[in-house]
């Protein structure tokens, strides 16, 4: 089905979190993202970046957005970095690439 | 055209509705099975192919048909009660058998009016919002926007409603028959000379369970017949407004005709 | 599932009703990320043929697979699958007049998935942004608009991100500027969520726009199927009567006719 493995790990990066997402977001796993995201948020500050994601269904979306109200509920950053072109697509379609703050690259995202 | 074959045709053509008319019952009546088995498939099995029953659906259908109707079953079960006290005394006066006005409408109201009253009040009210709503959901495509979304519409829409009725319908009887009972002792208990609550242990004490159980069992098939009949003439509705009008019509004259004579059916094999 | 096996295949599909044949062994067959219009006028099969596609009738004769599966045959679960993969927008919208709009929305991701209260609800609330409906989700279908239905139909009919959505009739009763915005959300579903996409419609304007390819459908047999160009360009009388919104030419048979003017039983 698809060109890469469907995963989603978490690094460490002091001070804030990288949570790298690949593959095929869809209802079937799209809760461990969304699981994922919202423990990151537990120690600072998270990137989520999706340059690998060939395709992000609407509960991949919901899992960024919770993930970003919850950021902002606890006061901690969180931004999106390197959206693929499938995904910005998407996040275009819900006008949500205006909401989201985006980042190029976790560089641009750690200098901002 | 020849005559003959004018008159042959003018022979075959009333024959010709008869049997349409006849298959087209038949059909109804075996769409009606079908739904009962689908509804209570559903309801037994649904969890397990991804259709389950929402308790949430029946306890709202519970609402409309049980608890929605208290008030307008209170009202005519104590209009009920009283009238038959009023017959009964005026009847058994006549042969100076005044003592058994108590038994007589006790026996009456648990075995038969309460049941049947109750019934024909829900099916004018429940049976035929039952027919309408479907039957409207049918002409707007909602049916067959819930099929395509893989929500099947009997599971969705008939079976809370047979749930609801099956343990509404039993219940709404037998809070009419207390009803009726209350009625009848406050009109007929000055007649007789006891007081209103000497009448209601006097009828605790003749009433035999299988008396109270005679007007359940009946509610409990009155219960499925009105909301087969409802649910089968909604999702067979064609032609628009219109056509929901005649199947919402059709759905109580057709329910109140099953229930009176499926109720002469029942009485009759009970009491023999 | 190999990708690039058609999402719709039907084979010789005849429908009838009562006497009448609705459709005369239609062949048709939609490819993954297509955007297909089905043109015709009324009474040419389109609805008949749209029904079947939907699996709400099963055909009599020939087949109709959807997602690789036999409708006939399928079993419930199979039926259920595969209609958690389809999305439909029904021509009058056929929301659930009991249900909010938002309600309406959630209903399929309630019923079939066991996501998070929370999922579910940012799920349907961005559905509704996506076909501009942000913020009205606690209205009731009965005080929408025509348009604002037909967008919420839509809405709810991607709810569950399907493989493939049917739409019909979306220009239907609506003025052209909320016309041309629908075929315009038809087009980004496409592209951003790699919809498959099955218009039906008698609106030529929508049908050139949006379309990849089209089959013209006629008094139950499928005149062509082809590129907009392609149907455009046809030679065949009855897709330039169509295009040109001429009026039929209607054979008369003379005895025929005086047989169904003057007999009693025709």
């Amino acid at each position: 089905m698809s060109d890469s493995e469907n995963a989603c790990i978490s690094e460490d990066l002091g001070g804030y979190v990288l949570v790298r997402v690949c593959g095929e977001v869809d209802l079937s796993w799209s809760q461990q993202v969304r699981d994922a995201i919202l423990a990151a948020l537990g120690n600072g500050g998270v990137g989520v970046e999706l340059a690998l994601v060939t395709y992000i269904d609407s509960s991949g979306i919901a899992a960024l957005v919770e993930g970003f109200q919850t950021a902002r509920g606890k006061g901690k950053r969180f931004g999106v970095i390197a959206a693929s072109r499938a995904v910005l697509a998407v996040l275009q379609l819900a006008r949500l690439d205006k909401v989201f703050p985006m980042f190029a690259d976790v560089d641009a995202a750690r200098a901002a | 055209m020849p005559r003959a074959l004018h008159d042959m045709n003018a022979l075959i053509r009333p024959l010709e509705s008869l049997g349409r008319a006849t298959i087209g019952s038949l059909a109804g009546m075996g769409y009606a099975a079908v739904l009962l088995g689908e509804s209570l498939y559903f309801s037994v099995a649904g969890w397990r192919i991804g259709q389950p029953l929402r308790p949430r659906a029946v306890a709202e259908q519970m609402r409309q048909i049980g608890v929605d109707a208290l008030p307008i079953v209170v009202l005519l079960a104590l209009t009920i009660g009283i009238m038959l006290g009023i017959q009964f005394i005026a009847a058994l006066s006549a042969f100076g058998a005044q003592s058994q006005v108590v038994v007589a409408v006790a026996k009456s109201v648990t075995r038969e009016f309460g049941a049947l009253i109750t019934a024909i009040l829900v099916a004018g009210r429940s049976g035929s919002a039952l027919a309408a709503r479907i039957g409207s959901m049918s002409v707007s495509q909602e049916v067959d926007a819930l099929a395509t979304m893989g929500i099947e519409p009997v599971r969705y829409l008939a079976a809370p409603a047979l749930l609801a009725m099956l343990v509404m319908l039993p219940a709404l009887t037998i809070f009419a028959d207390a009803v009726a009972i209350g009625g009848a002792a406050l009109y007929s208990s000055p007649a007789l000379n006891i007081t209103p609550s000497a009448y209601v242990m006097q009828t605790l004490s003749l009433l035999e369970p299988g008396d109270v159980w005679q007007g359940i069992a009946k509610s409990a098939v009155f219960a499925v017949l009105i909301t087969l009949i409802g649910v089968s003439t909604g999702f067979s509705v064609a032609g628009g407004a219109e056509g929901v009008g005649r199947a919402t019509t059709r759905a109580v004259v057709l329910s109140i005709c099953w229930i009176i004579v499926v109720d002469m059916i029942f009485s009759y094999f009970l009491n023999r | 599932m190999n990708v690039t096996a058609p999402l719709i295949e039907v084979e010789k599909l005849e429908a009838w009703y009562g006497r009448r044949r609705i459709l005369n062994g239609v062949d048709f067959a939609v490819n993954p990320g297509e955007i297909r219009v089905i043109m015709g006028g009324s009474g040419s099969g389109k609805s008949t043929l749209l029904r079947h596609l939907l699996g709400l009738h099963k055909p009599r004769s020939g087949t109709v697979r959807l997602l690789g599966v036999d409708i006939a045959r399928a079993s419930e679960r199979q039926m259920l699958d595969v209609r958690r993969q389809i999305g439909v927008s029904f021509q009058g919208g056929a929301l659930l007049t009991s249900l909010s709009v938002g309600d309406n929305v959630a209903l399929p991701l309630r019923e079939h998935t066991n996501l998070d209260e929370a999922t579910i609800r940012i799920m349907s609330r961005l559905k509704l942004e996506v076909v501009n409906l942000g913020g009205f989700q606690d209205l009731m279908p009965a005080q929408l608009s025509g348009g604002m239905i037909k967008r919420t139909a839509l809405a709810r009919a991607i709810a569950m991100d399907p493989k493939l959505l049917f739409f019909d009739e979306p220009s239907a009763g609506l003025d052209p500027v909320v016309s041309a915005e629908l075929d315009e959300l038809i087009l980004r579903l496409r592209d951003a969520l790699r919809m498959t996409i099955v218009v039906v419609t008698h609106e030529l304007e929508s049908a050139f726009k949006i379309a990849d390819t089209i089959t013209v459908l006629d008094q139950g047999d499928i005149l062509m199927t082809g590129t907009v160009d392609a149907v455009r360009h046809s030679d065949n009388e009855r897709i330039q009567d169509l295009l040109n919104r001429r009026p039929r030419e209607i054979q008369v048979d003379a005895d025929a006719y005086l047989k169904r003017l003057t007999e009693e039983a025709a």
